[in-house]
Protein backbone atom coordinates (compact mmCIF):
# COMPACT_ATOMS: atom_id res chain seq x y z
CA UNK A 1 0.00 0.00 0.00
CA UNK A 2 1.26 3.69 -1.17
CA UNK A 3 0.99 5.49 2.36
CA UNK A 4 3.13 8.41 0.71
CA UNK A 5 0.68 9.83 -1.27
CA UNK A 6 0.93 12.44 -3.83
CA UNK A 7 1.67 15.42 -1.06
CA UNK A 8 4.15 13.19 0.69
CA UNK A 9 6.17 13.15 -2.39
CA UNK A 10 5.77 16.82 -2.87
CA UNK A 11 7.38 17.41 0.95
CA UNK A 12 9.86 15.09 -0.03
CA UNK A 13 10.86 16.64 -2.92
CA UNK A 14 10.56 19.91 -1.51
CA UNK A 15 12.91 18.48 1.54
CA UNK A 16 15.60 17.71 -1.06
CA UNK A 17 15.43 20.32 -2.95
CA UNK A 18 16.09 22.71 0.20
CA UNK A 19 19.00 19.99 1.77
CA UNK A 20 20.50 20.28 -2.22
CA UNK A 21 20.39 23.85 -1.73
CA UNK A 22 21.79 24.46 2.17
CA UNK A 23 24.70 21.92 0.97
CA UNK A 24 26.03 24.77 -2.33
CA UNK A 25 25.21 27.80 -0.42
CA UNK A 26 25.38 31.14 -2.54
CA UNK A 27 27.78 33.86 -1.12
CA UNK A 28 26.25 37.51 -1.56
CA UNK A 29 27.57 40.82 -0.97
CA UNK A 30 25.31 43.01 0.95
CA UNK A 31 24.98 46.43 2.59
CA UNK A 32 22.89 48.20 5.39
CA UNK A 33 19.00 48.62 4.07
CA UNK A 34 19.33 51.97 5.12
CA UNK A 35 22.03 52.72 2.59
CA UNK A 36 21.31 53.92 -1.14
CA UNK A 37 23.49 51.59 -3.04
CA UNK A 38 21.34 48.88 -5.08
CA UNK A 39 23.47 46.88 -6.79
CA UNK A 40 27.87 46.68 -7.42
CA UNK A 41 29.67 45.25 -9.71
CA UNK A 42 32.18 42.13 -9.27
CA UNK A 43 34.55 44.22 -10.18
CA UNK A 44 33.74 47.14 -7.78
CA UNK A 45 33.49 44.53 -4.98
CA UNK A 46 36.96 43.27 -5.78
CA UNK A 47 38.03 47.04 -6.03
CA UNK A 48 36.95 47.75 -2.70
CA UNK A 49 37.71 44.70 -1.11
CA UNK A 50 41.19 44.53 -2.42
CA UNK A 51 41.70 47.98 -1.32
CA UNK A 52 42.12 49.69 -4.55
CA UNK A 53 39.48 52.59 -3.63
CA UNK A 54 37.67 53.26 -0.59
CA UNK A 55 34.47 54.36 -2.58
CA UNK A 56 31.30 53.44 -3.81
CA UNK A 57 30.72 54.30 -7.74
CA UNK A 58 28.15 57.05 -6.51
CA UNK A 59 31.36 58.21 -4.18
CA UNK A 60 30.19 57.99 -1.18
CA UNK A 61 32.84 55.95 1.43
CA UNK A 62 33.05 52.17 1.53
CA UNK A 63 34.11 50.03 4.45
CA UNK A 64 34.86 46.63 3.51
CA UNK A 65 33.75 43.90 6.27
CA UNK A 66 35.61 40.44 6.01
CA UNK A 67 34.35 37.08 7.21
CA UNK A 68 37.39 35.35 9.28
CA UNK A 69 40.23 33.86 7.71
CA UNK A 70 39.95 30.47 6.48
CA UNK A 71 36.24 30.30 6.37
CA UNK A 72 34.28 28.96 3.73
CA UNK A 73 31.77 31.93 3.00
CA UNK A 74 35.14 33.62 2.52
CA UNK A 75 36.95 31.96 0.66
CA UNK A 76 33.91 31.22 -2.09
CA UNK A 77 33.15 35.41 -1.92
CA UNK A 78 37.10 36.17 -2.98
CA UNK A 79 37.13 33.55 -5.29
CA UNK A 80 33.84 34.26 -7.24
CA UNK A 81 34.70 38.10 -7.12
CA UNK A 82 38.66 38.14 -7.83
CA UNK A 83 39.02 34.64 -9.26
CA UNK A 84 41.67 34.31 -6.46
CA UNK A 85 42.80 31.45 -3.42
CA UNK A 86 43.13 32.76 0.13
CA UNK A 87 46.48 32.35 -0.32
CA UNK A 88 45.99 35.03 -3.20
CA UNK A 89 44.38 37.10 -1.45
CA UNK A 90 46.85 36.46 1.49
CA UNK A 91 50.34 37.23 -0.46
CA UNK A 92 48.32 40.14 -1.92
CA UNK A 93 47.50 41.82 1.29
CA UNK A 94 51.32 40.93 2.47
CA UNK A 95 53.04 43.34 -0.01
CA UNK A 96 50.47 46.09 1.28
CA UNK A 97 50.92 45.61 4.45
CA UNK A 98 54.77 45.09 4.30
CA UNK A 99 55.63 48.55 2.35
CA UNK A 100 53.61 50.50 4.78
CA UNK A 101 50.61 50.63 2.29
CA UNK A 102 47.82 49.94 4.31
CA UNK A 103 45.59 46.83 6.09
CA UNK A 104 43.45 44.44 5.06
CA UNK A 105 39.85 44.72 5.69
CA UNK A 106 38.33 44.24 9.82
CA UNK A 107 37.07 40.84 10.67
CA UNK A 108 34.17 39.86 12.01
CA UNK A 109 34.00 36.16 13.39
CA UNK A 110 30.50 35.37 13.02
CA UNK A 111 26.95 36.19 10.87
CA UNK A 112 25.50 37.64 13.90
CA UNK A 113 28.72 40.22 14.39
CA UNK A 114 28.94 40.77 11.03
CA UNK A 115 25.48 42.18 10.61
CA UNK A 116 25.75 44.66 13.66
CA UNK A 117 28.56 46.04 12.10
CA UNK A 118 26.73 46.51 8.66
CA UNK A 119 22.98 47.14 9.58
CA UNK A 120 23.59 50.81 10.87
CA UNK A 121 26.40 52.09 8.89
CA UNK A 122 25.32 52.90 5.22
CA UNK A 123 29.18 52.71 4.29
CA UNK A 124 29.54 49.01 4.73
CA UNK A 125 29.32 45.96 2.77
CA UNK A 126 30.01 42.25 3.79
CA UNK A 127 29.33 39.26 2.41
CA UNK A 128 27.71 36.33 4.03
CA UNK A 129 25.62 32.81 2.96
CA UNK A 130 22.35 33.83 0.99
CA UNK A 131 20.12 32.11 3.50
CA UNK A 132 21.58 34.22 6.40
CA UNK A 133 20.19 37.59 4.95
CA UNK A 134 17.37 39.29 6.87
CA UNK A 135 15.61 42.80 6.55
CA UNK A 136 18.64 44.88 7.82
CA UNK A 137 20.95 43.62 4.93
CA UNK A 138 20.28 44.05 1.22
CA UNK A 139 21.81 42.07 -1.30
CA UNK A 140 23.71 44.24 -3.69
CA UNK A 141 25.41 41.42 -5.47
CA UNK B 1 75.37 26.36 7.60
CA UNK B 2 73.35 24.20 10.10
CA UNK B 3 73.54 26.47 13.25
CA UNK B 4 72.12 29.29 11.12
CA UNK B 5 69.24 27.27 9.31
CA UNK B 6 68.32 26.30 12.91
CA UNK B 7 68.76 29.42 14.45
CA UNK B 8 66.57 30.79 11.27
CA UNK B 9 64.10 27.78 11.68
CA UNK B 10 63.90 28.96 15.67
CA UNK B 11 62.98 32.73 14.39
CA UNK B 12 60.14 30.97 12.16
CA UNK B 13 58.82 29.21 14.97
CA UNK B 14 59.04 31.81 17.75
CA UNK B 15 57.22 34.25 14.83
CA UNK B 16 54.47 31.06 14.28
CA UNK B 17 53.92 31.49 17.87
CA UNK B 18 53.88 35.39 18.48
CA UNK B 19 51.49 35.43 15.34
CA UNK B 20 49.62 39.14 13.91
CA UNK B 21 48.76 40.87 16.99
CA UNK B 22 46.84 44.19 17.23
CA UNK B 23 46.41 45.87 20.57
CA UNK B 24 44.62 49.18 21.37
CA UNK B 25 47.04 51.68 23.21
CA UNK B 26 45.08 55.26 24.13
CA UNK B 27 42.64 55.29 21.37
CA UNK B 28 45.32 54.25 18.74
CA UNK B 29 45.83 50.62 16.88
CA UNK B 30 49.48 49.04 16.85
CA UNK B 31 49.63 45.80 14.63
CA UNK B 32 52.43 43.51 14.94
CA UNK B 33 53.51 41.22 11.88
CA UNK B 34 56.07 39.63 10.42
CA UNK B 35 57.95 37.48 7.35
CA UNK B 36 60.33 35.09 6.44
CA UNK B 37 61.83 33.16 4.18
CA UNK B 38 64.24 29.87 5.19
CA UNK B 39 66.02 28.68 2.12
CA UNK B 40 69.01 26.53 0.65
CA UNK B 41 70.72 27.21 -2.91
CA UNK B 42 73.19 24.94 -4.32
CA UNK B 43 75.49 25.43 -7.06
CA UNK B 44 77.73 24.02 -9.08
CA UNK B 45 80.10 26.03 -10.00
CA UNK B 46 82.90 25.84 -7.22
CA UNK B 47 85.08 28.79 -8.03
CA UNK B 48 82.50 31.61 -7.30
CA UNK B 49 79.89 32.50 -5.39
CA UNK B 50 76.02 32.70 -6.28
CA UNK B 51 74.05 35.74 -4.24
CA UNK B 52 70.83 36.96 -4.34
CA UNK B 53 71.92 40.54 -4.42
CA UNK B 54 75.72 42.43 -4.30
CA UNK B 55 75.25 42.93 -0.79
CA UNK B 56 75.79 39.65 0.34
CA UNK B 57 79.37 38.47 0.74
CA UNK B 58 79.38 35.34 0.02
CA UNK B 59 76.82 32.25 -1.54
CA UNK B 60 76.81 29.22 -2.84
CA UNK B 61 78.90 27.79 -5.13
CA UNK B 62 82.88 28.59 -3.69
CA UNK B 63 82.10 29.67 -0.15
CA UNK B 64 79.64 26.36 0.27
CA UNK B 65 78.07 24.12 -1.55
CA UNK B 66 74.79 24.38 -0.04
CA UNK B 67 73.97 28.18 1.37
CA UNK B 68 71.41 28.98 3.36
CA UNK B 69 72.26 32.45 3.86
CA UNK B 70 71.49 33.57 0.54
CA UNK B 71 68.04 33.19 0.34
CA UNK B 72 67.05 33.23 4.32
CA UNK B 73 65.94 36.17 6.25
CA UNK B 74 63.20 37.55 8.87
CA UNK B 75 61.14 40.40 9.57
CA UNK B 76 58.90 42.18 11.80
CA UNK B 77 56.99 45.10 11.51
CA UNK B 78 55.03 47.23 13.93
CA UNK B 79 51.97 49.59 12.35
CA UNK B 80 50.60 52.14 14.82
CA UNK B 81 47.19 53.90 13.59
CA UNK B 82 47.63 56.82 15.50
CA UNK B 83 45.01 58.89 13.79
CA UNK B 84 42.23 57.99 11.01
CA UNK B 85 45.24 59.85 8.99
CA UNK B 86 48.52 59.64 10.55
CA UNK B 87 50.36 56.15 11.11
CA UNK B 88 54.02 55.05 11.55
CA UNK B 89 55.39 52.20 10.26
CA UNK B 90 58.26 50.30 11.76
CA UNK B 91 60.21 47.18 9.70
CA UNK B 92 63.23 45.28 10.84
CA UNK B 93 64.80 42.96 8.97
CA UNK B 94 67.87 40.23 10.12
CA UNK B 95 69.63 38.76 7.17
CA UNK B 96 73.14 38.19 6.45
CA UNK B 97 74.93 42.01 5.94
CA UNK B 98 77.33 43.00 3.65
CA UNK B 99 79.78 42.41 6.57
CA UNK B 100 79.09 38.69 7.18
CA UNK B 101 77.00 40.10 10.64
CA UNK B 102 73.62 39.40 11.49
CA UNK B 103 73.06 42.59 12.66
CA UNK B 104 69.15 43.65 12.42
CA UNK B 105 68.67 46.65 9.88
CA UNK B 106 65.91 48.91 9.53
CA UNK B 107 64.13 48.91 6.11
CA UNK B 108 60.91 50.98 6.35
CA UNK B 109 60.58 53.59 9.20
CA UNK B 110 58.24 56.64 8.59
CA UNK B 111 55.26 58.24 9.05
CA UNK B 112 52.54 58.28 6.61
CA UNK B 113 50.02 60.97 6.48
CA UNK B 114 46.63 59.93 4.70
CA UNK B 115 45.57 63.82 2.95
CA UNK B 116 42.85 61.81 1.10
CA UNK B 117 41.60 57.72 0.72
CA UNK B 118 43.78 58.35 -2.52
CA UNK B 119 46.90 61.00 -1.54
CA UNK B 120 49.14 60.43 0.85
CA UNK B 121 52.56 61.81 2.15
CA UNK B 122 55.93 59.42 3.88
CA UNK B 123 58.34 60.96 5.38
CA UNK B 124 61.56 58.65 6.90
CA UNK B 125 62.81 55.72 5.88
CA UNK B 126 61.27 53.76 2.57
CA UNK B 127 62.23 52.05 -0.31
CA UNK B 128 62.31 52.70 -3.84
CA UNK B 129 60.37 50.96 -5.91
CA UNK B 130 62.64 50.53 -8.73
CA UNK B 131 60.77 47.15 -9.85
CA UNK B 132 57.23 45.99 -9.75
CA UNK B 133 58.63 43.88 -6.38
CA UNK B 134 61.41 45.89 -4.90
CA UNK B 135 59.80 47.11 -1.91
CA UNK B 136 58.29 43.59 -0.98
CA UNK B 137 61.32 42.06 -2.49
CA UNK B 138 61.94 40.37 1.03
CA UNK B 139 58.19 38.86 1.22
CA UNK B 140 58.98 35.72 -0.85
CA UNK B 141 55.14 34.98 0.29
CA UNK B 142 54.12 37.61 -1.73
CA UNK B 143 55.55 36.12 -5.78
CA UNK B 144 56.07 32.60 -7.15
CA UNK B 145 59.48 32.33 -7.66
CA UNK B 146 62.54 31.83 -4.93
CA UNK B 147 63.90 35.00 -5.56
CA UNK B 148 63.07 37.96 -7.80
CA UNK B 149 64.92 37.62 -10.73
CA UNK B 150 68.36 38.27 -10.03
CA UNK B 151 69.57 40.08 -13.48
CA UNK B 152 67.22 42.96 -12.27
CA UNK B 153 67.07 43.07 -8.82
CA UNK B 154 70.40 42.26 -7.95
CA UNK B 155 72.26 45.06 -9.79
CA UNK B 156 70.13 47.96 -8.39
CA UNK B 157 72.53 49.53 -5.37
CA UNK B 158 70.07 52.23 -4.33
CA UNK B 159 66.99 50.44 -2.06
CA UNK B 160 66.28 52.21 1.34
CA UNK B 161 65.98 55.93 1.23
CA UNK B 162 65.78 58.78 4.00
CA UNK B 163 63.47 61.06 2.91
CA UNK B 164 60.06 60.95 1.69
CA UNK B 165 57.57 59.51 -0.62
CA UNK B 166 54.14 60.21 -1.98
CA UNK B 167 51.36 58.43 -3.75
CA UNK B 168 48.31 59.92 -5.39
CA UNK B 169 45.59 57.55 -7.21
CA UNK B 170 43.34 58.37 -9.65
CA UNK B 171 40.28 56.39 -10.89
CA UNK B 172 39.37 56.87 -14.33
CA UNK B 173 36.58 54.41 -14.95
CA UNK B 174 37.96 50.85 -14.83
CA UNK B 175 40.95 52.29 -14.58
CA UNK B 176 42.99 52.87 -11.13
CA UNK B 177 46.02 55.08 -11.84
CA UNK B 178 48.91 54.99 -9.15
CA UNK B 179 51.85 57.42 -9.32
CA UNK B 180 54.41 57.20 -6.65
CA UNK B 181 57.53 59.90 -6.65
CA UNK B 182 60.41 59.13 -3.84
CA UNK B 183 63.16 61.62 -3.09
CA UNK B 184 66.02 60.50 -0.63
CA UNK B 185 69.19 62.63 0.50
CA UNK B 186 72.42 61.08 1.79
CA UNK B 187 72.19 57.81 0.61
CA UNK B 188 75.14 55.51 1.40
CA UNK B 189 75.34 51.82 0.68
CA UNK B 190 78.25 49.30 2.40
CA UNK B 191 78.85 46.55 0.15
CA UNK B 192 81.67 43.40 0.70
CA UNK B 193 85.69 43.85 0.35
CA UNK B 194 85.48 47.41 1.52
CA UNK B 195 83.42 48.35 -1.46
CA UNK B 196 80.83 51.57 -1.19
CA UNK B 197 78.06 53.40 -3.26
CA UNK B 198 77.13 56.91 -1.93
CA UNK B 199 75.04 59.36 -3.71
CA UNK B 200 73.50 62.89 -2.29
CA UNK B 201 70.37 62.67 -3.86
CA UNK B 202 68.10 60.02 -5.34
CA UNK B 203 64.68 60.70 -6.77
CA UNK B 204 62.27 58.08 -8.85
CA UNK B 205 58.70 58.52 -10.12
CA UNK B 206 56.81 55.53 -10.98
CA UNK B 207 53.14 55.23 -12.81
CA UNK B 208 50.92 52.49 -12.78
CA UNK B 209 47.89 51.95 -14.45
CA UNK B 210 45.50 48.68 -13.01
CA UNK B 211 42.91 47.61 -15.62
CA UNK B 212 41.17 44.18 -14.62
CA UNK B 213 43.79 41.96 -14.00
CA UNK B 214 46.28 43.48 -15.80
CA UNK B 215 48.72 46.22 -15.21
CA UNK B 216 51.47 48.70 -16.71
CA UNK B 217 53.86 50.43 -14.96
CA UNK B 218 56.58 52.95 -15.95
CA UNK B 219 59.36 54.02 -13.70
CA UNK B 220 62.17 56.52 -13.79
CA UNK B 221 65.21 56.75 -11.26
CA UNK B 222 68.09 59.05 -11.38
CA UNK B 223 70.41 59.96 -8.67
CA UNK B 224 74.42 60.82 -8.93
CA UNK B 225 76.54 58.09 -7.72
CA UNK B 226 80.18 57.92 -6.38
CA UNK B 227 81.59 54.35 -5.83
CA UNK B 228 85.19 54.09 -4.64
CA UNK B 229 85.58 50.81 -6.72
CA UNK B 230 89.03 51.33 -8.83
CA UNK B 231 90.02 54.52 -6.39
CA UNK B 232 93.66 53.20 -6.95
CA UNK B 233 93.68 52.68 -10.34
CA UNK B 234 92.18 56.15 -11.23
CA UNK B 235 94.57 58.02 -8.24
CA UNK B 236 97.06 56.30 -10.23
CA UNK B 237 95.87 57.74 -13.76
CA UNK B 238 95.44 61.11 -12.38
CA UNK B 239 99.73 61.46 -12.05
CA UNK B 240 100.06 61.35 -15.80
CA UNK B 241 99.23 64.96 -17.31
CA UNK B 242 96.51 65.89 -18.82
CA UNK B 243 95.47 62.38 -20.59
CA UNK B 244 95.22 60.94 -17.59
CA UNK B 245 93.70 63.36 -15.76
CA UNK B 246 90.86 63.12 -18.84
CA UNK B 247 90.42 59.31 -18.21
CA UNK B 248 89.66 59.20 -14.76
CA UNK B 249 87.46 62.01 -15.51
CA UNK B 250 85.34 60.41 -17.92
CA UNK B 251 85.43 56.71 -16.75
CA UNK B 252 85.65 57.15 -12.66
CA UNK B 253 82.35 56.53 -11.10
CA UNK B 254 82.24 60.13 -8.94
CA UNK B 255 79.38 62.52 -8.66
CA UNK B 256 78.46 60.66 -11.85
CA UNK B 257 74.68 61.12 -13.02
CA UNK B 258 72.64 57.66 -13.04
CA UNK B 259 69.54 57.16 -14.80
CA UNK B 260 67.27 53.78 -14.93
CA UNK B 261 64.15 53.73 -16.79
CA UNK B 262 61.96 50.60 -16.29
CA UNK B 263 58.95 49.19 -17.65
CA UNK B 264 56.94 46.46 -16.43
CA UNK B 265 53.33 44.53 -17.25
CA UNK B 266 51.71 41.72 -15.55
CA UNK B 267 48.47 40.04 -16.06
CA UNK B 268 47.30 37.76 -13.31
CA UNK B 269 43.62 36.55 -13.34
CA UNK B 270 44.04 34.43 -10.71
CA UNK B 271 44.36 30.67 -13.24
CA UNK B 272 46.96 32.00 -14.59
CA UNK B 273 49.81 34.52 -14.43
CA UNK B 274 52.26 36.40 -17.00
CA UNK B 275 54.48 39.49 -16.12
CA UNK B 276 57.69 40.70 -17.38
CA UNK B 277 60.25 43.69 -16.76
CA UNK B 278 62.79 45.69 -18.31
CA UNK B 279 65.10 47.92 -17.30
CA UNK B 280 67.56 50.63 -19.11
CA UNK B 281 70.80 51.98 -16.63
CA UNK B 282 72.87 54.56 -18.03
CA UNK B 283 76.24 56.34 -16.38
CA UNK B 284 78.73 58.74 -17.74
CA UNK B 285 81.23 56.63 -15.97
CA UNK B 286 82.55 52.99 -16.20
CA UNK B 287 79.48 51.88 -15.42
CA UNK B 288 77.70 52.50 -18.63
CA UNK B 289 75.38 51.26 -20.07
CA UNK B 290 73.08 48.03 -18.40
CA UNK B 291 69.88 46.61 -20.25
CA UNK B 292 68.19 43.44 -18.55
CA UNK B 293 64.92 42.04 -18.62
CA UNK B 294 62.50 38.71 -17.87
CA UNK B 295 59.41 37.18 -18.83
CA UNK B 296 57.63 34.81 -16.46
CA UNK B 297 54.57 33.05 -16.50
CA UNK B 298 52.72 30.23 -14.17
CA UNK B 299 49.43 28.55 -13.91
CA UNK B 300 47.81 27.41 -10.78
CA UNK B 301 46.67 24.23 -9.96
CA UNK B 302 45.18 24.04 -6.22
CA UNK B 303 47.56 24.80 -4.04
CA UNK B 304 50.33 24.33 -6.84
CA UNK B 305 51.60 27.12 -9.07
CA UNK B 306 54.62 26.09 -11.30
CA UNK B 307 56.73 28.83 -13.27
CA UNK B 308 58.54 29.12 -15.88
CA UNK B 309 61.03 32.44 -16.03
CA UNK B 310 63.69 33.95 -18.47
CA UNK B 311 65.87 36.59 -17.56
CA UNK B 312 69.00 38.51 -18.95
CA UNK B 313 71.17 41.43 -18.43
CA UNK B 314 74.19 42.95 -20.29
CA UNK B 315 76.06 45.40 -19.04
CA UNK B 316 77.69 46.74 -21.94
CA UNK B 317 81.21 46.08 -22.39
CA UNK B 318 83.72 48.71 -23.59
CA UNK B 319 87.59 49.45 -24.06
CA UNK B 320 89.78 52.04 -24.27
CA UNK B 321 93.18 53.22 -25.89
CA UNK B 322 94.01 54.80 -22.33
CA UNK B 323 96.88 56.25 -22.18
CA UNK B 324 99.41 56.65 -25.26
CA UNK B 325 102.25 55.08 -24.33
CA UNK B 326 104.53 57.25 -26.92
CA UNK B 327 103.50 60.08 -24.56
CA UNK B 328 105.80 59.34 -21.62
CA UNK B 329 109.53 58.29 -20.67
CA UNK B 330 110.07 54.71 -22.00
CA UNK B 331 110.67 54.01 -18.15
CA UNK B 332 107.15 54.40 -17.79
CA UNK B 333 106.00 52.42 -20.21
CA UNK B 334 105.51 49.39 -17.96
CA UNK B 335 103.50 51.40 -15.44
CA UNK B 336 101.61 52.72 -18.73
CA UNK B 337 100.95 49.03 -19.73
CA UNK B 338 99.28 48.34 -16.45
CA UNK B 339 97.09 51.53 -16.04
CA UNK B 340 96.10 50.32 -19.48
CA UNK B 341 95.06 46.60 -18.87
CA UNK B 342 93.75 47.83 -15.56
CA UNK B 343 91.21 50.46 -16.70
CA UNK B 344 90.44 48.30 -20.00
CA UNK B 345 89.44 45.18 -17.38
CA UNK B 346 86.91 47.02 -15.32
CA UNK B 347 85.41 48.50 -18.47
CA UNK B 348 85.59 44.24 -19.63
CA UNK B 349 84.37 42.56 -16.67
CA UNK B 350 80.38 43.27 -16.95
CA UNK B 351 77.95 41.13 -15.95
CA UNK B 352 76.28 39.47 -18.58
CA UNK B 353 74.22 36.73 -18.30
CA UNK B 354 70.62 34.76 -19.58
CA UNK B 355 69.12 32.07 -16.93
CA UNK B 356 65.85 30.29 -17.94
CA UNK B 357 64.20 28.76 -14.81
CA UNK B 358 61.50 26.29 -13.86
CA UNK B 359 60.03 25.56 -10.35
CA UNK B 360 56.95 25.43 -8.34
CA UNK B 361 55.33 26.60 -5.69
CA UNK B 362 53.12 24.82 -3.25
CA UNK B 363 50.65 26.92 -0.86
CA UNK B 364 50.89 23.31 1.87
CA UNK B 365 49.05 25.56 4.31
CA UNK B 366 48.29 28.98 5.47
CA UNK B 367 50.53 31.33 6.19
CA UNK B 368 52.91 29.02 4.58
CA UNK B 369 54.71 28.29 1.06
CA UNK B 370 57.05 25.94 -0.39
CA UNK B 371 59.05 26.40 -3.44
CA UNK B 372 61.30 24.26 -5.26
CA UNK B 373 63.76 25.94 -8.55
CA UNK B 374 65.71 24.76 -10.60
CA UNK B 375 67.76 27.89 -13.01
CA UNK B 376 70.37 27.33 -15.40
CA UNK B 377 72.76 30.41 -15.64
CA UNK B 378 74.75 31.21 -19.15
CA UNK B 379 77.56 33.62 -18.58
CA UNK B 380 78.01 35.64 -21.28
CA UNK B 381 81.56 34.88 -22.79
CA UNK B 382 84.28 36.47 -20.71
CA UNK B 383 81.76 37.66 -18.30
CA UNK B 384 81.58 36.04 -14.70
CA UNK B 385 77.62 37.28 -15.31
CA UNK B 386 75.92 38.07 -11.23
CA UNK B 387 78.98 35.41 -9.35
CA UNK B 388 80.53 36.88 -7.35
CA UNK B 389 84.08 35.77 -5.21
CA UNK B 390 85.62 34.11 -8.58
CA UNK B 391 88.77 32.20 -7.89
CA UNK B 392 92.21 31.26 -9.70
CA UNK B 393 90.74 28.50 -12.27
CA UNK B 394 87.37 29.93 -12.88
CA UNK B 395 85.91 29.89 -16.35
CA UNK B 396 83.88 33.18 -17.30
CA UNK B 397 81.34 32.14 -20.06
CA UNK B 398 80.32 28.93 -18.69
CA UNK B 399 76.88 27.43 -17.41
CA UNK B 400 76.12 27.13 -14.06
CA UNK B 401 73.19 25.73 -12.74
CA UNK B 402 71.15 26.03 -9.03
CA UNK B 403 69.35 24.54 -7.42
CA UNK B 404 67.14 26.29 -4.82
CA UNK B 405 64.29 25.52 -2.18
CA UNK B 406 62.26 27.47 0.11
CA UNK B 407 60.00 27.78 2.63
CA UNK B 408 58.53 31.48 3.28
CA UNK B 409 55.99 32.50 5.76
CA UNK B 410 54.13 35.15 6.91
CA UNK B 411 51.92 35.96 10.25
Amino acid sequence: MNHIGCSGWMLIALTLTLASGAATADVVAVVSAKSPIVALSKSQLADIFLGKTSRFPDGSPAVAIDQAEGSAVRDEFYDRVAGKSAAQIKAFWSKIIFTGRGQPPPTVSNTTELRQRIKDNPAAVGYLDRDKVDDSLRVVF
Amino acid sequence: MIVKVLSLATALTVCYAVRAAAVDLYGSTLSLNGFGTVGIVHSNEDKADFTATDFEPNGAGYSRSWSASVDSLVGAQVTANLTPRLSAVLQIIVQQNYDDTYWPHVEWANIKYQVTPDFDVRGGRVVMPTFLESDSRKVGYGYPWVRPPTELYSLNPITTLDGADTTYRLHLGEITNTLQADYGRNLSFKFPAGNRVDANYAWGIFDSAEYGAGLLRLGCLHSTLTLNSGAELFDALRQFGSQGTALAANYQAVDKPVTIVTVGASYDPGQWFAMGEWLRSRSESFLGVTTGWYISGGFRIGAFTPFLTYAQVTERTTSTDGLSESGFPAYLAPTVAALNAGLNELLATRAIQYTSSIGVRWDFMKNFDLKAQLDRMNLGAGSPGTLVNTQPGFQPGSTVYLLSAAVDFVF
